[in-house]
């Protein structure tokens, strides 16, 4: 367990971590960890069971996929203030894409078993936590469907 | 537009125009006194020139001159006997117009009933002499705003219908004149029924109108003789002179928007110190119509008269209601009149609500110069190329110049710059955002957004999406092409002034942004923070890379990109442009925003700023249609009341409202 005031600070500085009631605050600092990955560091693989949870403090990762013939694609970069991981708490626990560091990379990190059962346990945490997971994860749906529109193939002449 | 020629043909030639000797002035008062007229003119009172009843021209002055500056006038004796030697005075053609005071009506109380009897005018037939360009220019604000809209005022359109106008060309001009400005003299051009030029010992006489025309061939005959070349010549030279005098106008391009994005300047608590709220400024304007009602009681008080009188935004009590005044602060009222007269009137009046006259310079007692506070509060913004819009080239359907490409650049795989010369030179000064139709022959013609203006030429950056498009892409150094335009509305960078300023595009919608964000790079200062969002299909997509490089290290404006799809060796961003500054720290009330890119991209761009706390009515998109003409007759790119190709591409979504991103519109 790393320091819990270090860990309170960093995830208030992120419009995640921010604003949340004093106790759910700490509930999360004790579970917690402050960990930073050099760049090149696989957190996760698409498919494998999802273990970690983790908010981003500073630098960015990249959510790759594997698609048949084009090869490793990155669909989603991440910043500070996204998730990841958060097949961890959402069965059937296994990752949706490999995610890779491509900067040096802070990040508050949780064991996916201690928080679903800290949610399952603490009503009140799970009440603060879920809409803002919620919001996390629809952001992400949201910008999904715009860049499946893929609207830059076919704009600005209409094809004269 | 008042035009600068005074040279031109028609102004120097001599057919049928007349001179009239000084004393030749007692016949034309004459003349229109035996018509029925009550003759005002010039008149000395009071150390000013006051416009007065006159019976004869020895009412005149004859050998005076005026000084005037802010806050300072003072008559002078001219060495010779010029009777319009001096500039425009206190008074003002308004006053006989638009009287101080008029009665209304009656009213009358009859144990349970009330009557009112209204006072109709009896207008008496007026002449005027001596009505300045910049006079004849009031009368048709004061034409706008009383006698134009549903709603007339019968007593002003009585008094100014029956007025026979004798204008005055100036021959002299004072330090507070600002006619170039306003574009609105110092040349008599049209409003008149005769016009003088005064000469040494007489004057040229220019007939303007049917009523003119009658007293030149009837009561004048005698009097007048035709002018000769040089008396036609001096003339012209005498008015240009006094032009060349007023020196160069303000820029004035934009200052509408420039004024209204200014209203949180701590400059108008400035002014507000020296300001004594007199109102002198309202009362010498020979524009300003704001009146209130006073009912006249009779002794019983069952009986009043209404009369109505001149009043003025700076009273005190001018916008109190029962809860207090709404302009309760100096500062907010000189607020109201400089932002009304400059900005707010050409909203309700398509025009600007000054002349350029300077009475509210000369007779401020404090001094205040409205030139000098309008280029403090909304500065002119020095941008390259010129705001000003300018006259398309090629402007019919059918009709096209002629184009060389002397360089091209491939900007990715399918979109090429192509930097062209050899245009007409208004495309050089089009504006931040128009575009060209652009027609090489065997395809049909497209609208193609203007990236880059240069000294001598335009750059277009297109995506070869079509067989049109890709022919264009095809084209080599040396090559020629079809344009028309500079077509189209441009981007509102006054607005932009002292705000911050988002800018997001995504694919070619850089293209027609390139421009505004050159113009801001130069002007840096003059904005808060700039930050620019872009979003590319791949990291090969991007355009433009390393301008935008040079944006963001030297230019001083943030860059953030991002693609849709990427592979594992680009180290950017990855994900949709929205997501760039949906969490971003920045607040969006003081912003404006600039958006460009594919519809659907838009609409989401839209939202998130409107959840960031942009305006709507800050919130610009440029939208795109099928053009065919690029000039609002064929069409094709309607949408809504809008031709998106005349009245747009730029639209605000205030203006839009919810036809924008409507399905099937
Ligand atoms: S393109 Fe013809 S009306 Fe707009």
């Amino acid at each position: 367990m790393g320091d819990t005031a270090a860990l309170v600070a960093a995830l208030n500085a992120t419009w995640f971590g921010s604003g949340l009631p004093p106790d759910a605050q700490t509930r999360l600092a004790d579970m917690g960890r402050l960990e930073t990955y050099p760049t090149g560091t696989e957190l996760l693989t698409e498919g494998e069971v999802c273990e970690e949870v983790g908010v981003v403090i500073a630098g960015r990762m990249a959510l790759r996929t594997l698609v048949p013939e084009r090869g490793m694609v990155t669909i989603l970069t991440i910043e500070p203030g996204d998730i990841w991981g958060w097949s961890a708490i959402v069965p059937p626990y296994r990752g949706t894409s490999t995610v890779v560091t491509i900067e040096p990379v802070t990040s508050v990190v949780f064991e996916g078993a201690a928080l679903r059962i800290a949610l399952r346990e603490d009503p009140h945490l799970a009440q603060v936590l879920y809409p803002r997971i919620l919001v996390a994860v629809s952001r992400r749906l949201a910008a999904s469907r715009l860049q499946l529109l893929d609207l830059f193939a076919r704009d600005a002449t209409g094809g004269s | 537009m008042m035009t600068t020629e005074i040279t031109r043909p028609e102004r120097t030639t001599t057919a049928g125009r007349w001179y009239l000797d000084r004393a030749g002035l007692d016949d034309l008062v004459a003349a229109l006194a035996a018509d029925g007229r009550t003759v005002i003119g010039p008149t000395v009172a009071d150390g000013a020139i006051v416009y007065d009843e006159i019976r004869a021209s020895a009412d005149m002055p004859h050998g005076v001159g005026d000084v005037q500056v802010a806050g300072r006038y003072r008559l002078t004796k001219r060495d010779d006997a010029r009777v319009f030697g001096y500039v425009v005075g206190p008074t003002s053609w308004k006053r006989w117009v638009f009287p101080p005071t008029i009665e209304l009506n009656t009213g009358r109380r009859a144990g349970h009933r009330v009557e009112f009897a209204p006072i109709r005018p009896r207008p008496e037939r007026l002449a005027f002499i001596g009505v300045r360009a910049c006079e004849i220019a009031a009368f048709g604000v004061q034409d706008r705003v009383l006698d134009a809209g549903p709603f007339r005022d019968a007593d002003y359109a009585a008094r100014r219908a029956s007025a026979f106008i004798v204008a005055v060309q100036c021959t002299t001009a004072e330090t507070t004149c600002f006619c170039t400005s306003m574009g609105t003299g110092p040349e008599v051009e049209s409003g008149f029924d005769l016009a003088l030029t005064e000469l040494d010992e007489g004057f040229l006489l220019d007939v303007g109108s049917p009523a003119g025309q009658q007293l030149v061939e009837g009561p004048l005959a005698k009097a007048i003789r035709p002018a000769t070349p040089v008396e036609v010549y001096t003339a012209a030279a005498d008015v240009a002179a006094t032009r060349a005098r007023i020196g160069d106008p303000l820029p004035t391009a934009g200052l509408h928007d420039r004024l209204l994005a200014q209203l949180d300047n701590p400059r108008w608590a400035q002014i507000a110190e020296r300001c004594i709220t007199c109102g002198n400024c309202t009362l010498a304007c020979p524009t300003c119509f704001c009146t209130s009602v006073v009912q006249k009681t009779d002794m019983e008080g069952i009986g009043a008269t209404n009369e109505r009188s001149w009043d003025s935004c700076f009273s005190p009590g001018f916008a109190r209601v029962a809860g207090g005044s709404f302009r309760s602060r100096p500062r907010d009222r000189y607020r109201q009149w400089l932002t009304h007269k400059f900005g707010t009137w050409w909203d309700q009046f398509g025009t600007a609500g000054c002349v350029g006259c300077g009475r509210c310079i000369t007779w401020c007692p404090v001094g205040i110069d409205v030139r000098e506070e309008l280029m403090a509060i909304a500065p002119p913004i020095a941008l390259s190329p010129e705001p000003t819009r300018v006259e398309p080239v090629a402007a019919s359907f059918d009709d096209f110049v002629v184009a060389q490409v002397v360089a091209t650049r491939l900007e990715t795989a399918d979109t090429v710059t192509l930097t062209l010369s050899g245009a007409d030179p208004a495309f050089s000064k089009g504006s931040l955002g128009q575009f060209a139709m652009v027609s090489i022959p065997g395809f049909p013609p497209l609208p193609i957004s203007i990236s880059r203006f240069t000294v001598d030429g335009i750059e277009l950056t297109i995506r070869g999406a079509g067989p049109a498009t890709r022919a264009m892409c095809a084209l080599k150094v040396g090559d020629q092409l079809g344009l028309r335009g500079p077509l189209g509305n441009n981007w509102p960078i006054d607005r932009a002034v002292g705000r911050d300023l988002v800018i997001v595009t995504g694919g070619i919608g850089l293209a027609p942004l390139r421009p505004v964000i050159h113009a801001l790079a130069a002007d840096r200062r003059r904005f808060g923070d700039v930050r620019l969002y872009y979003g590319a299909r791949t990291p090969a997509d991007i355009l433009y890379r390393e301008e935008m490089e040079r944006w963001a290290s030297r230019g001083g404006i943030e860059v953030h990109l991002t693609v849709d799809r990427a592979g594992p060796e680009w180290e950017g961003r990855v994900g949709v442009v929205t997501q760039l500054f949906d969490q971003a720290q920045w607040e969006g009330a003081n912003a404006i925003a600039f958006v460009c890119g594919p519809e659907r991209m838009m609409q989401a761009t839209a939202n998130t700023l409107a959840g960031r706390g942009v305006t709507t009515s800050r919130i610009y998109v440029t939208l795109e249609r099928h053009m065919e003409c690029g000039i609002g007759l064929c069409g094709h790119c309607q949408m809504g009341r809008f031709f998106v190709c005349r009245d747009g591409p730029v639209f605000s979504l205030e203006q839009l409202g919810d036809t924008f991103g409507r399905e099937g519109i």
